[in-house]
């Protein structure tokens, strides 16, 4: 189909691929908010099966809100200590000394027992639409035609010359723009298949009834704490590639890929284009 | 804080936060967004049953792995005059009834239960906020103290009265199971933790082991238990104390 003689128009996403975007973009706001405030109750990380009242955390967030009504924050890894006040985390008066707030502030009517409920029904979201996307994947062809990288694009020099464009910030046209760079095609094959994967069975491997369903899934993870442990580092991961994700919307450009991603239609610029 | 833009990135990032959670918080007061909430309960409690349909165990662990610290939660120490007298008398006087939907009620003192058939493991405890901690477990399978007040037909669910509260103006702490969670082998009455009496800050005399639950469905401090065929009639009709008052999910098995 064309529009004029500078631009012709792809239809890019089919409607699987946009629900199923939209339906994760949802699912990781609420889950990653909702995650935040669960482990702010608890906000030390271990490795192995027990872990409690921070002893031997690995990681340990905390804050404390002195007498003077100055919240003092503190991030603990291994042995490293540093004073994080004003950068990272802040707490709220509780009565108790303060309660640490990593990120999220709850509202004042927020019950902490409806977080879980919350977390729970969109992680169903997130793990159920997964393995319905991986089917449609390999059903429709998809992946072999729009997210596995080809050989000559797995060739060192052709890596180095897309990190070089990607590190311009240079937006592709014409023919590079019809599909998936190589960077990209490894970036959402990672978040498919290894990073929401990881999230879904290291939240599962956490459960109570799992752990007796299913208890090689526990000690694949190595251990309840462990999992815990990988569940957050894996949503930080997560968070990290949103970031750069959105990032890279607006680079590429804001209005074309909005609406690729919503009526399925993206418009390709020729690259003679004045 | 130090610097005017670290301040304004943790603001913005606090008030989009709470934005969305604030949301969260009074979507889930309307349906149908509660219904949501309903729904996701209802389908985590059949998909789990369908992967329990074996009636497995939970892991057990050897006593090398008991976690030296295994913190106290929920309340310490009961407060008031009447649980004072019971630890005073080292609950001699302490009496555990069984009433409701059953053929024979029964009032079993401490010592009843310990000449009943016992069972003792080593089980992990798993606070839903996110610690967790090893421990040994002496105690009555509860399905022994069930079948000895026999059920009547009409019975579906296991209420626990306690005798701690966690606010001083609310009500004392209560939960509940359903049959199929309540007959599960390692569902005790433990009287004993680590070999030794159970501790008053984890629920002296008698607390309720759930082990395919988390933390909260523990309940600590048992007075009695009664078998009821709904909920609704129990505290504010959804099942427990943090149910109702926090809007926990009544079925924790994640």
């Amino acid at each position: 189909m064309k529009t004029n003689q500078n631009e012709q128009v792809d239809y890019r996403h089919p409607l699987p691929v946009r629900l199923w975007h939209w339906a994760n973009a949802a699912a990781v706001l609420v889950l990653l908010l909702t995650g935040l405030l669960i482990f702010d109750i608890h906000p030390h990380l271990y490795w192995g099966e027990a872990g409690q009242e921070g002893e031997g955390a690995f990681v340990s967030f905390s804050g404390q809100h002195l007498d003077q009504k100055v919240p003092r924050t503190e991030l603990q890894i291994g042995s490293g200590r540093w004073n994080t006040t004003g950068k990272l985390g802040s707490t709220l008066e509780d009565g108790f000394g303060g309660r640490y707030l990593l990120v999220a502030s709850p509202p004042e009517d927020w019950q902490f027992g409806a977080t879980r409920g919350w977390h729970f029904a969109f992680a169903w979201l997130l793990g159920l639409s997964l393995p319905l996307y991986a089917v449609y994947l390999l059903a429709s062809r998809r992946l072999d035609r729009t997210l596995l990288p080809t050989r000559g694009e797995l060739r060192p020099r052709s890596m180095a010359h897309e990190l070089w464009e990607h590190l311009r910030l240079r937006r592709a046209r014409g023919e590079a723009a019809r599909h998936y760079n190589s960077l990209q095609k490894l970036t959402y094959l990672l978040v498919i298949f290894v990073l929401i994967p990881g999230m879904v069975l290291s939240g599962l491997a956490m459960s109570n009834t799992l752990s007796a369903a299913w208890p090689a899934l526990s000690e694949l993870f190595g251990g309840h704490q462990t999992a815990r442990s990988i569940h957050f580092i894996t949503a930080m991961l997560l968070v990290a590639f949103v970031l750069v994700h959105v990032f890279q919307v607006f680079v590429a450009g804001f209005v074309n890929l909005m609406r690729s991603m919503i009526t399925g239609r993206f418009v390709v610029e020729r690259e003679s284009a004045p | 804080m130090s610097g005017p833009i670290s301040r304004r990135v943790v603001l913005s990032g606090l008030a989009a936060t709470g934005a969305v959670l604030a949301g969260c918080s009074r979507l889930d007061d309307r349906t149908p967004f509660r219904q949501i909430l309903g729904f996701s309960d209802a389908f985590t409690l059949r998909a789990q049953r369908v992967l329990l349909a074996r009636r497995p165990l939970v892991r057990e662990y050897s006593l090398s792995q008991l976690s030296g610290t295994f913190p106290v939660n929920g309340t310490n120490m009961p407060p008031g005059d009447a649980y004072r007298r019971l630890l005073d008398g080292e609950f001699r006087d302490w009496r555990l009834k069984v009433h409701g939907l059953v053929n024979r009620p029964l009032s079993l003192s401490l010592a009843q239960l310990q000449d009943m058939p016992s069972r003792t493991q080593i089980t992990m405890h798993n606070c839903d906020e996110g610690w967790n901690a090893i421990g040994q477990w002496t105690g009555v399978p509860l399905g022994h103290v069930l079948s000895l007040a026999g059920l009547r037909p009409e019975a579906r669910f296991v209420v626990f009265h306690c005798l701690d509260r966690i606010s001083m103006d609310g009500n004392y702490y209560y939960e509940s199971l359903d049959l199929l969670d309540a007959i599960h082998p390692q569902t005790l009455l433990a009287y004993g933790m680590n070999g030794k009496p159970l501790p008053i800050g984890h629920g002296a005399p008698l607390r309720l082991r759930i082990e395919l639950q988390i933390g909260y469905k523990n309940a600590k401090f048992v007075d009695r238990i009664e078998v009821v065929d709904r909920l609704d009639s129990i505290g504010k009709g959804r099942g427990g104390w943090w149910e109702d008052f926090d809007r926990a999910v009544w079925y924790a098995g994640q």
